[in-house]
């Protein structure tokens, strides 16, 4: 490896340091407040080196990794979300009894598995980002085993996982099999005489799509959601919600643009059942659901099918669809799951409806915070979520994909009304004056608090001023050869 | 060469069938060490001995030794055997396995019918080539395994650590009804 490679590599290398200096840290001495400090630091020192690669076009470090302005911004998307994350989790995991170290090395090296994704182009550093992604969630998500669903949840997401896995790998074989390579662009290269798939190479395909919808928790692979959410503790529901899928989105944008998988008619046609068959499972799911916690599981799916309708646009403005509607979907959520994190107690997390019945009364800013990560989630105007879902129909209807944007539409109505349901419980008078469980000293609200204000602030302002962030898009993504040609 | 390659693909399938239907978790594990060899056969006929070899040291003999110990630990008696019996009806597993002899037939026939796009000579790929690539090109994949490696080992010691007893809610309402 060149020392040029190291300066590309970079952001990697400063998350991999931070995992080994917080292992040898709690060697020498077990403390929460300094691996949290070593965590959020490594997470700003990875971010700002990003900005030594933004003006970087593409550059590749044979056979299995490839650096692009794409990739750059997926990769600052996701620490800027892991940091988040983590602030988030200090408050939540200071009350609780375990041992809370190890935490902070999952949460780094599940990011740092996230980020590997975003820049592989070959099977094998695909499947290693995967799996260094699956792993670290598999521990992440029964991290609290005293709690009584934390085991279920975290096996369940294991053999899943697993499963899933396997399919990948039987996929990528049959891939392999019938190209002979598995770097992304010899595939493109193998597959650019076929006008329509060999059966062979569509089986392939078909498989690796059930290993990535697995992850992306799309319909008929979204069973495990809903459990997996309730049981793991709130800020690793952030973490799965938004890194572990952006990561693999990104991963699958990248793959699709270099095969350019949307020649193919059948590809398009399953990804288009999987979007609409998303789409309503999980509104029409969540409309049953009395479960926090479960309504925003069945409403992320929802949203990963909204996601799919930009990824079957396939031009170069849909993937910039994708990825404004990630950012916004990124900060509503974080902020979803970051007010359940600050309202849990250390037994169990704040996650029925009881637990936000009159909360504007009784704590009003964290209500609001909450109402705004809502009304974004159901796509309100002056939200981020309302303009993302704007530039997704946009990429639609410039494809002419009429069926997926009446479905998003439609969709769209029907997700509001259980958003609506639990603003209408905070609004609710209280019935009795609830005995607040013992809290910890305000100071330790401090950070969370601030990331809480921060992502409302964030999330007014990309809805009311969307341009900014759009021209960011879009210069970051200006010079990537697989993106321009369309 | 053709006709062992297909003879060791089909120990190893219906070895892994028996491990799968076996009511007794050692015979299981017996078929498994079967399964393991057989499909150590496919590799070195498809001119790879030292995947063979490695196939042979890691699976069949570490980490079956492994999955040994645990069953020891556990203490499997007769009714253990009796519950898997019970559990594994016919009217379990008969849907799954049709729906999977259709996938498995269909799988099959597209194979059966695919021309790879190249047919290279076989080169035998020794422990030097294996070495060479891993250390080569693919050293970033190698790193990128110890990481892995590092996240399995935390987060197993976190889990591996607890000494409190935690039953499960189902557990805890069936002693409760009981």
């Amino acid at each position: 490896m060149s020392q040029n490679d190291f300066l590309h590599l970079m952001p990697l290398l400063i998350l991999t340091f931070a995992a080994l200096l917080i292992m040898l840290v709690i060697a020498a001495w077990r403390n929460h407040k300094i691996i949290y400090v070593i965590t959020a630091i490594s997470f700003v020192a990875a971010f700002l080196s990003l900005f030594e690669l933004r003006a970087v076009t593409e550059y590749t470090i044979e056979p299995l990794l490839v650096i692009d302005g794409f990739a750059v911004f997926y990769i600052g998307l996701m620490l800027a979300t892991a940091l988040l994350i983590s602030m988030l989790s200090y408050a939540y995991f200071e009350q609780q009894k375990e041992q809370k170290e190890e935490y902070y090395i999952l949460l780094i090296l599940a990011t740092l598995g996230a980020c590997v994704l975003v820049i592989s182009k070959h099977f094998a550093s695909l499947f290693l980002g995967l799996e260094v992604l699956s792993v670290a969630l598999y521990a992440l998500i029964s991290y609290l085993r005293v709690r009584e669903r934390s085991d279920e949840a975290g096996i369940k997401y294991l053999i899943l996982a697993a499963f899933s896995s396997a399919f990948l790998l039987f996929g990528m074989a049959l891939v392999y099999f019938s190209t002979g390579i598995m770097t992304f662009e010899g595939i493109a290269a193998a597959m650019s005489g076929y006008r329509e798939l060999p059966m062979l190479l569509l089986t392939g395909f078909g498989m690796m799509i059930i290993g990535i919808g697995f992850k992306l928790s799309v319909v008929p692979f979204h069973m495990w959601t809903p459990d997996v959410y309730e049981g793991a503790p709130a800020p690793v529901t952030a973490f799965v919600a938004t890194v572990s899928k952006g990561g693999v989105l990104g991963l699958l944008i990248r793959f699709f643009m270099e095969v350019d998988g949307f020649r193919y008619p059948t590809l398009l046609l399953i990804f288009t059942i999987v979007a609409v068959a998303s789409m309503f499972a999980g509104n029409l799911l969540a409309l049953m659901q009395q479960n926090v916690k479960r309504i925003l599981a069945y409403s992320s799916i929802s949203h990963l099918g909204y996601l799919l309708v930009a990824f079957l646009a396939g031009s170069q403005m849909g993937v910039e669809a994708i990825t404004f509607y990630l950012v916004a979907y990124f900060i509503t959520t974080v902020g979803a799951f970051g007010v359940i994190a600050m309202l849990s107690d250390n037994s169990r997390d704040a996650e029925q409806m009881d637990d936000f019945r009159g909360l504007l009364w009784r704590r009003p800013w964290t209500a609001t915070a909450f109402t705004a990560m809502l009304l974004s989630l159901a796509g309100i105007p002056l939200t981020a979520g309302f303009v993302g879902k704007f530039y997704v129909l946009a990429a639609g209807v410039n494809t002419q994909k009429w069926l997926l944007v009446a479905m998003l539409v439609l969709n769209s109505v029907i997700g509001l009304y259980y958003y609506i349901k639990v603003i209408a419980v905070m609004f609710q008078q209280p019935d009795t004056e609830k005995e607040p469980a013992i809290r910890l000293r305000p100071s330790i609200y401090i950070a969370s608090v601030g990331t809480l204000a921060v992502l409302t602030l964030l999330l007014v302002w990309v809805g009311v001023y969307p341009t900014a962030l759009v021209d960011m898009i879009q210069s970051m993504f200006a010079e990537v050869p697989t993106l321009v040609a369309r | 060469m053709e006709l062992t390659f297909y003879i060791a693909a089909a120990v190893a399938i219906l070895s892994t069938i028996m491990v799968i239907t076996r009511y007794n978790m050692i015979h299981a594990l017996l078929y498994l060490v079967v399964s393991f060899m057989a499909v150590a056969v496919v590799f070195f006929t498809l001119g790879a001995p030292f995947m063979a070899a490695l196939e042979i040291i890691i699976y069949a003999g570490a980490i079956v030794v492994l999955i040994i110990f645990v069953i020891m630990m556990l203490n499997m008696i007769q009714e253990d055997v009796q519950r898997e019996k019970e559990w594994l009806k016919p009217s379990v597993w008969v849907g799954p396995a049709l729906l999977s002899a259709v996938l498995l037939a269909e799988l099959a026939y597209i194979l059966l019918g695919a021309n790879p796009s190249q047919t290279e000579a076989l080169v035998a790929v020794d422990a030097k080539l294996v070495g060479l690539a891993l250390f080569g090109p693919y050293l970033l994949g190698v790193q990128l395994c110890g990481i892995l490696l590092m996240a399995g080992i935390v987060g197993a010691y976190h889990l591996g650590r607890q000494k409190k007893k935690v039953i499960h809610r189902f557990l805890q309402e069936r002693s409760a009804a009981a």
